[in-house]
C-alpha cells in the first residue's frame, strides 16, 4: 500500500496532544480500531532530523458534532438538525525515533503502520531474539523480546486472570511451545526444560498428544507465527499414587498410559529434611510450634537409619509408612525422657500438642505420597529427563499440593544451583501462586519461590507464574516478573495497583476480554499489547487426544499384583 | 385575569410587537385566495405532500471590534471590523450543511481606508454611507443579506423548497424562495381576519394575502407551529413568496410549506426561541458562528495588527 492509502486521519487540536498520548480525527473513508498501530512524522524541529512518532490505538470514540442534547440524535436521524458524525482515536505513543519527546502537532497526518513500520512501532525491529507471543486480531504476529525472558535483561512471566475464562495455563503452555519450537532459543532449545504443575483438571496430561480438533485456520495461525503446530515431543507425566492402592498406581482417570506415579520414600523424607514442607507457616516466627518442626527435622536426619527400599529404622523401630513415621515422631516429642531432645528445650506441652495435631492432620493426605511399601521406589522419583515434566496435583488437597510443589521446586532449584550455569534454562509453570506465595506470612515454599524470583534469572530458572489475583501474591514475585500478562480480570481486581502497567482503558478491557485473548506487557514497549493465541495444537482433554505412540505404559513392577511373600 | 408566559427567553425579546396588533396603516389585500368574509383557518389541501428536500438559508454576523481610522487629513472616523457568514442546510432524510461562505469586512467611511490584514484574517474595506453606528450596522446587514442571496442562488436548484430566514428582499433570493419571518413588527390584518390567526391550530395557515411594501408585493400567510400555547399569537410565523406567481401556485407553495414546517419546529428546552426558531436554522446558525472563528483570537489578532500598523 502506498503512503496515501495508509493515511487514516489527522491529529486533532481539541484534545491535548502530548508525547505520551494524543487523539487522531479519523478521516472520512478510513477507520481505526483498538490496537491498530499508527505512525506520523514531525519534521519541523529546527536543527533536528524529522522525528517519527509511533503509537497504538487505545480508545476510539464517535460522536455527533452539532448536537447539544442526547435527544438531538432523533432530530439528526430524522433529518431535522444538521450534525456531523466525528470519529476520533486515542493513541498511546510507543516510540520516538530519534528520541526527541515532542508532541505531535494538531493537523499532522497520521498513517496506519504496517510491515517494517509496524515492527518499528512495536520495537520488534530491535529485538535480536524474539519469541512469537501471539497474534493481533488481524492475525499479525506479536513478539516478546527473549532477552527479557531468558535472564539476559530480565526474566519470569506473571499471568493474572479469572479461572476458567482467562486461559492462563493454556497461554503459559503456548509460550513454552513457542520457546521450544520457534527457534528463538537456538541450539539451546533441545536441552531447555520445563516443569509444569498441573493444578486443575487433567488438562495438561495430554501435552504429548496432537489435538484432533485443530482446524486448518488454527494451523494457519501457527504458520503466521513461524511455528509448526503439533504436540510437545518429549513429555514425562508424574501423578500422585491413588489413595489406598498398594501398588501406587497413578491417580489419574482420563489418561491411562505413560503416567508415572510419584512419591517420596520415608528415607528421603528424613534425609532431605522434607518435614517443614508439610507446614504452610513453618518459617513464621510468630508460630511457636515451628521450633518443634525444625528440631524434629534435625532429629530425623540423625536418628533415621536406612532399612532398604526407602524404609528407615528410628531407634530400632522399622518405619515403612508415613503413618508409622507420624506415630514414632508423636511418641518421641510427647515422651517425657526424649521430648526435650526431639521437641526442643523448654517447649510447652501446648506447643507440642499443636505440632502433633498438625502432623496427624497431614497423615490422611500425605500417606500416599510418603511411603516405603512399594518395591523399586527409584522409579517413582520425579526426574527432569524429558523436555517437559508435568507433575499432576489436581487430586491433592492443599497441604499435599504445597508439599509436592515445594519439594519438587527445591529439587529443581538445587539441581540448577549445582549445575552452576544458567543455560540451558529451566522453566517452571505454576498456577495458583497465591496459594504458594501469599502476600502475608512465610513458608518454606514461599521462600523457594522468592529465591527463584530473585536469583532465578542468574541461575537460569525461569518462573511462569499465574494466579487469579496478583494482589494476593507476594509483591516481590510479581515485581520481579519482566513480562506481565493479564487475561479476564474481575472488575474490582482490575482497579488494584498491581495492574498499574495497564492504562485505564486496558483495565476496563481486561474485565471483558474473551478466552484466548491476553494483554501482554513487556519492558520495552510502554503500552500493553492485546494478543490472541492460537488454539492449542496439543490435546487438552482425552476427547481431543490423537494417538501418541511414545506414550505407552511401562508397568512399574510386573509382579506387583502377586501377593507379597 | 388570564395571562400567558412568552415562550421566548426574555433576552431575545418577544416575537410579537404590540404595534403589530394595532390596525394596519396600509391594509393588505386579503381577498386574493378567499373573500375576506370567508376567512378561516386552512389545512393544506388533501394530497399535499411535504417536500422531500427542503433547503434552509440563513446568515450570521458578528462585530469583531470597533475601530477608529485616522485619515490622511487627520480626520478620525469610526468603523467596525466584522465577520459574517451565510450558509444552507438541506434536509432530505439527513440534514446537512451543503454550502457555507464566510466573509469579513472593515466598515468605515474613511476615503483612504485600507484592508486590515491580521495574522488570522483579512478585513477588506466595505462601502459605508456614514460613520454613525447605525449606518455601519446597516451596511454590515446589507453585506450579509447579499451573501445570503448569493448562497441561496447557488444552491436553490438542489431542493424542492427553499426557506430563507427573514423577509424576502427584492431581487434577492432565488425565485422560488419562501421568506420565513419569526417576529411581527407590523400588523397586516384588520381585527376580523386577525381572529383567524388566533383560531389557527398547529399546522394550519391563514388564507393568502398580498403585502405591498416599498412598491414590491408578495403573497403572505400566517402559520401556527406546534409546541406553543397560551396566547393567540403563540408559535405563529409569517411566510411570504414573491407575487410573480399565480394565486393558485402560491397557494400550493403555501400548503407545502405549511405541511413541511411543523416537523422542524424546535422545543422550548432546546431553543430559547422555540418553536419559531426552526431546528435546521438553529443548527445552521451555530455552525456558521463556529466558522466565523474564535472571537477572542480575532480580537487579539486585530489588536496586534493595529499595534504593528
Amino acid at each position: 500500500m502506498s503512503d496515501e492509502e495508509q493515511v487514516v486521519g489527522r491529529v486533532i487540536g481539541t484534545e491535548d496532544a502530548t508525547p505520551l498520548e494524543f487523539w487522531v480525527g479519523v478521516g472520512e473513508d478510513a477507520f481505526l480500531q483498538l490496537d491498530d498501530v499508527v505512525a506520523l512524522e514531525r519534521a519541523d524541529l529546527p536543527g533536528r532530523d524529522p522525528v517519527r512518532i509511533y503509537g497504538v490505538v487505545g480508545q476510539v470514540r464517535a460522536r455527533h458534532e452539532g448536537a447539544r442534547f442526547d435527544s438531538d440524535v432523533w432530530l439528526i436521524e430524522d433529518g431535522v438538525l444538521p450534525a456531523e458524525v466525528s470519529e476520533a482515536a486515542q493513541v498511546q505513543a510507543t516510540r520516538f525515533e530519534p528520541e526527541v519527546f515532542v508532541p505531535p502537532l494538531p493537523g499532522q497526518v497520521v498513517r496506519r503502520a504496517s510491515g517494517a513500520e509496524r515492527d518499528q512501532a512495536l520495537f520488534f525491529d530491535g529485538m535480536a531474539k524474539r519469541l512469537p507471543a501471539g497474534l493481533t486480531r488481524d492475525d499479525e504476529p506479536l513478539y516478546v523480546n527473549l532477552e527479557f525472558l531468558d535472564g539476559t535483561r530480565g526474566a519470569h512471566v506473571n499471568i493474572s486472570g479469572i479461572s476458567g475464562v482467562a486461559t492462563k495455563t493454556t497461554y503459559a503452555t503456548f509460550l513454552l511451545y513457542s520457546l521450544f519450537h520457534s527457534g528463538a532459543l537456538g541450539a539451546d532449545a533441545v536441552n531447555t526444560k520445563a516443569l509444569i504443575f498441573n493444578v486443575k483438571g487433567e488438562d495438561l496430561l495430554f501435552l504429548d498428544h496432537p489435538n484432533t480438533v485443530l482446524t486448518s485456520d488454527d494451523h494457519d495461525r501457527y504458520t503466521k507465527l513461524g511455528l509448526t503446530p503439533g504436540p510437545f515431543t518429549s513429555v514425562d507425566v508424574f501423578a500422585p499414587p491413588r489413595r489406598g492402592d498398594a501398588t501406587a498406581k497413578p491417580d489419574v482417570t482420563s489418561r491411562t498410559e505413560g503416567v508415572t506415579s510419584v512419591f517420596w520414600t520415608v528415607q528421603q523424607f528424613c534425609e532431605d529434611e522434607l518435614l517443614p514442607f508439610l507446614f504452610a507457616d513453618a518459617e513464621d516466627d510468630r508460630q511457636q510450634y515451628t521450633m518443634v518442626v525444625h528440631n524434629v527435622t534435625h532429629r530425623l536426619t540423625q536418628h533415621a537409619q536406612p532399612a532398604g527400599d526407602g524404609a528407615v529404622t528410628i531407634d530400632g523401630r522399622l518405619v515403612r509408612t508415613f503413618r508409622d513415621l507420624v506415630e514414632v515422631v508423636s511418641a518421641k516429642v510427647e515422651d517425657e525422657a526424649e521430648g526435650a531432645e526431639w521437641a526442643g528445650r523448654a517447649i510447652g506441652a501446648g506447643t507440642v500438642g499443636a505440632f502433633v495435631r498438625r502432623l496427624n492432620g497431614a497423615v490422611r493426605h500425605l500417606e500416599p505420597l510418603i511411603r516405603a511399601d512399594v518395591a523399586n521406589p527409584e522409579r517413582h522419583r520425579v526426574k527432569f529427563d524429558a523436555q517437559v515434566t508435568v507433575v499432576d496435583l489436581h487430586n491433592l488437597n492443599d497441604r499435599a499440593k504445597r508439599f509436592v510443589v515445594g519439594v519438587v521446586l527445591r529439587k529443581a532449584f538445587e539441581e540448577k544451583e549445582r549445575a552452576g550455569q544458567a543455560k540451558p534454562l529451566q522453566f517452571v509453570v505454576l498456577d495458583e501462586l497465591n496459594k504458594y506465595a501469599p502476600r502475608e506470612g512465610s513458608s518454606p515454599i514461599k521462600e523457594i519461590l522468592l529465591d527463584v524470583a530473585e536469583r532465578g534469572r542468574s541461575l537460569g530458572i525461569i518462573l511462569i507464574g499465574a494466579q487469579q489475583t496478583a494482589s494476593e501474591v507476594e509483591r516481590r514475585i510479581v515485581a520481579n516478573s519482566a513480562i506481565r500478562v493479564v487475561g479476564r480480570l474481575d472488575a474490582a481486581e482490575a482497579t488494584r495497583g498491581e495492574y498499574g502497567f495497564l492504562p485505564q482503558v486496558q483495565r476496563q478491557r481486561a474485565t471483558i476480554i474473551k478466552p484466548g485473548t491476553m494483554l501482554l506487557s513487556q519492558p520495552e514497549i510502554p503500552v500493553p499489547l492485546m494478543v490472541q493465541f492460537p488454539f492449542p495444537a496439543w490435546a487438552t482433554r482425552a476427547a481431543e487426544a490423537g494417538a501418541n505412540p511414545t506414550a505407552t505404559d511401562h508397568p512399574d513392577d510386573p509382579f506387583s499384583t502377586f501377593p507379597k511373600l | 385575569m388570564r395571562f400567558a408566559i412568552e415562550g421566548w427567553a426574555p433576552e431575545y425579546g418577544a416575537p410579537l410587537d404590540p404595534a403589530a396588533l394595532a390596525d394596519p396603516a396600509t391594509p393588505a389585500d386579503l381577498g386574493v385566495e378567499v373573500p375576506v368574509e370567508a376567512w378561516a383557518p386552512r389545512r393544506p389541501a388533501p394530497g399535499t405532500a411535504a417536500p422531500t428536500s427542503v433547503l434552509f438559508v440563513d446568515g450570521v454576523r458578528r462585530v469583531e471590534a470597533r475601530v477608529w481610522v485616522t485619515a490622511e487629513d487627520g480626520a478620525v472616523h469610526q468603523g467596525i471590523c466584522a465577520s459574517y457568514a451565510s450558509g444552507a442546510v438541506r434536509s432530505d432524510g439527513r440534514a446537512r450543511l451543503v454550502h457555507a461562505r464566510v466573509a469579513r469586512g472593515l466598515f468605515c467611511p474613511a476615503r483612504d481606508a485600507e484592508p486590515v490584514v491580521t495574522r488570522h484574517a483579512t478585513f477588506p474595506v466595505r462601502a459605508v454611507a456614514g460613520d454613525d453606528l447605525e449606518q455601519l450596522s446597516l451596511s454590515l446587514q446589507r453585506c450579509m443579506g447579499d451573501l445570503e442571496a448569493e448562497v441561496a442562488t447557488e444552491v436553490a436548484d438542489a431542493a424542492d423548497l427553499v426557506v430563507v430566514d427573514g423577509p424576502l428582499k427584492r431581487g434577492g433570493a432565488a425565485p422560488r424562495a419562501v421568506g420565513y419571518v419569526k417576529t411581527h413588527h407590523v400588523g397586516y390584518l384588520a381585527a376580523g381576519p386577525e381572529r383567524v390567526v388566533a383560531a389557527l391550530a398547529p399546522g394550519e395557515r391563514t388564507p393568502l394575502f398580498v403585502v405591498i411594501s416599498l412598491s414590491w408585493s408578495r403573497y403572505s400567510w400566517y402559520v401556527r407551529l406546534p409546541g406553543a400555547e397560551g396566547h393567540p399569537w403563540a408559535g405563529v410565523v409569517r411566510c411570504e413568496v414573491a407575487a410573480d406567481a399565480t394565486v393558485a401556485e402560491a397557494a400550493a407553495v403555501a400548503d407545502r410549506v405549511t405541511a413541511a414546517l411543523p416537523r422542524f419546529a424546535s422545543q422550548p428546552h432546546k431553543d430559547p426561541r422555540a418553536p419559531q426558531n426552526l431546528h435546521p436554522i438553529a443548527g445552521l446558525e451555530r455552525e456558521l458562528r463556529r466558522r466565523l472563528g474564535d472571537p477572542a483570537l480575532l480580537y487579539r489578532a486585530l489588536r496586534s495588527a493595529a499595534a504593528a500598523a
